[in-house]
């Protein structure tokens, strides 16, 4: 199905063929778990001999060596494999889970742990289908506003948030992660939308959802992450162009933060305020 | 009449709601503007002297401008400190 140019982008750009890749792009050679970045290029190195390496209009190949996890392999791909590429080609990653309610996009996002997948998962329970799992990528092409591209990941929860959201457990995701794949009670959504809010999952005594507003949301887009550092890496430009790239960002992203305790007993309170607050949001 | 001049070639500014980041070219540290201090940063055009700024302000905020003239000055200071103004 053809999609928006940034998705066949992202399609062709992520294919994916086997073969001897470079130890390195500059001096060290990489060490496991760590990756490099050098003009249109990146490596990454897995566990082992396990490399996987991206040329802008080469896409990708994989080097299986000594050591390499081969149930690994989807998880780097998925993860920073494709955070990388989508910054190398303009698009912004957001280390976000989303559901899609009237027509726009509501992101999660938190540092890990912070209970985005379990958020999505649980608002799949009350009927809003997710958009996204862990990696929201922005397209950011139209001037005038955001794009969401649909997610390209499984949701991933651990068994305890299995059991508090009713999604639909599947197999393991892999040796090593302590999680299983899982699907959203109310589906998926396979379009493009618009960004209708990005929402910082944070903890506090009581549940509570508030805007942010003003200069605070540009000191929001400058905090650093794992998925925009990649993207701030990947940008040349001055220091007054990457300031009115974050600009830009804080006027067309509305935010909003969501205080609650992390307690388990508490967690139906903070569904159940957040289910509100989207539904609220069809009325705007 | 001594102008109020900001020093355009040292930094950049964007505005989010009704606040203002700017931020200064040479070291990338920001300045955030909210209310008053953003209201004095707009009133601060190339036309205006301190006293003319005053004026403008304490009209716009329906205010004595004696009770904004210390909020007036520690703005001023604190942007000539960071040589983002300069008085004409």
């Amino acid at each position: 199905m053809a999609g928006t140019p940034s998705q066949e982008l992202m399609e062709s750009e992520t294919r994916v063929a086997y073969g001897p890749v470079p130890r390195g792009l500059f001096d060290p050679a990489l060490d496991e778990l760590s990756w490099q970045l050098l003009g249109d290029r990146f490596l990454l190195r897995g566990e082992g001999q396990h490399f996987f390496h991206y040329r802008k209009g080469e896409g990708i190949t994989i080097e299986r060596g000594p050591g390499a996890d081969a149930s690994e392999e989807a998880l780097w791909l998925n993860g920073s494999v494709y955070s990388a590429i989508a910054s190398l080609n303009g698009l912004l990653p957001v280390h976000a889970s989303a559901v899609a309610i009237g027509g726009r996009v509501f992101a999660f996002t938190g540092p890990a742990g912070a209970g985005k997948s379990t958020l999505t998962a649980a608002l799949g329970a009350r009927e809003l289908p997710m958009f996204c799992d862990d990696t929201l990528v922005l397209d950011l092409a139209e001037p005038r506003s955001i794009t969401c591209l649909p997610g390209h990941k499984r949701l991933k929860l651990r068994e305890d948030a299995l059991e508090m959201t009713g999604a639909r457990r599947e197999e393991k995701v892999s040796c090593t992660v302590d999680k299983f794949f899982a699907l959203p009670a109310a589906g998926d959504v396979g379009e493009p939308l618009p960004l209708g809010e990005l929402i910082f999952l944070e903890e506090g005594s009581e549940t509570s959802i508030a805007p942010i507003l003003g200069a605070a949301r540009f000191a929001k887009v400058h905090e650093p992450n794992s998925a925009t550092w990649l993207f701030t890496e990947t940008q040349s430009g001055t220091r007054a162009e990457r300031f009115a790239h974050l600009g830009r960002l804080a006027q067309q992203i509305p935010m909003a933060r969501f205080m609650r305790p992390i307690a388990r007993d508490r967690f139906g309170e903070g569904v159940t305020l957040m289910t509100e607050y989207l539904r609220q949001k069809l009325a705007e | 009449m001594t102008a109020l001049i900001k020093l355009a070639e040292r930094f950049t500014e964007t505005r989010v709601d009704d606040e203002i980041v700017v931020m200064r070219l040479d070291n990338g540290s920001f300045f955030s503007l909210a209310g008053t201090a953003a209201a004095i940063w707009r009133l601060i055009d190339g036309s205006r002297d301190r006293a003319a700024l005053l004026s403008a302000l304490a009209a716009q905020y329906e205010e004595d401008p004696r009770r904004l003239a210390d909020d007036v000055d520690a703005l001023l200071t604190q942007l000539q400190d960071a040589r983002l103004l300069e008085r004409d």
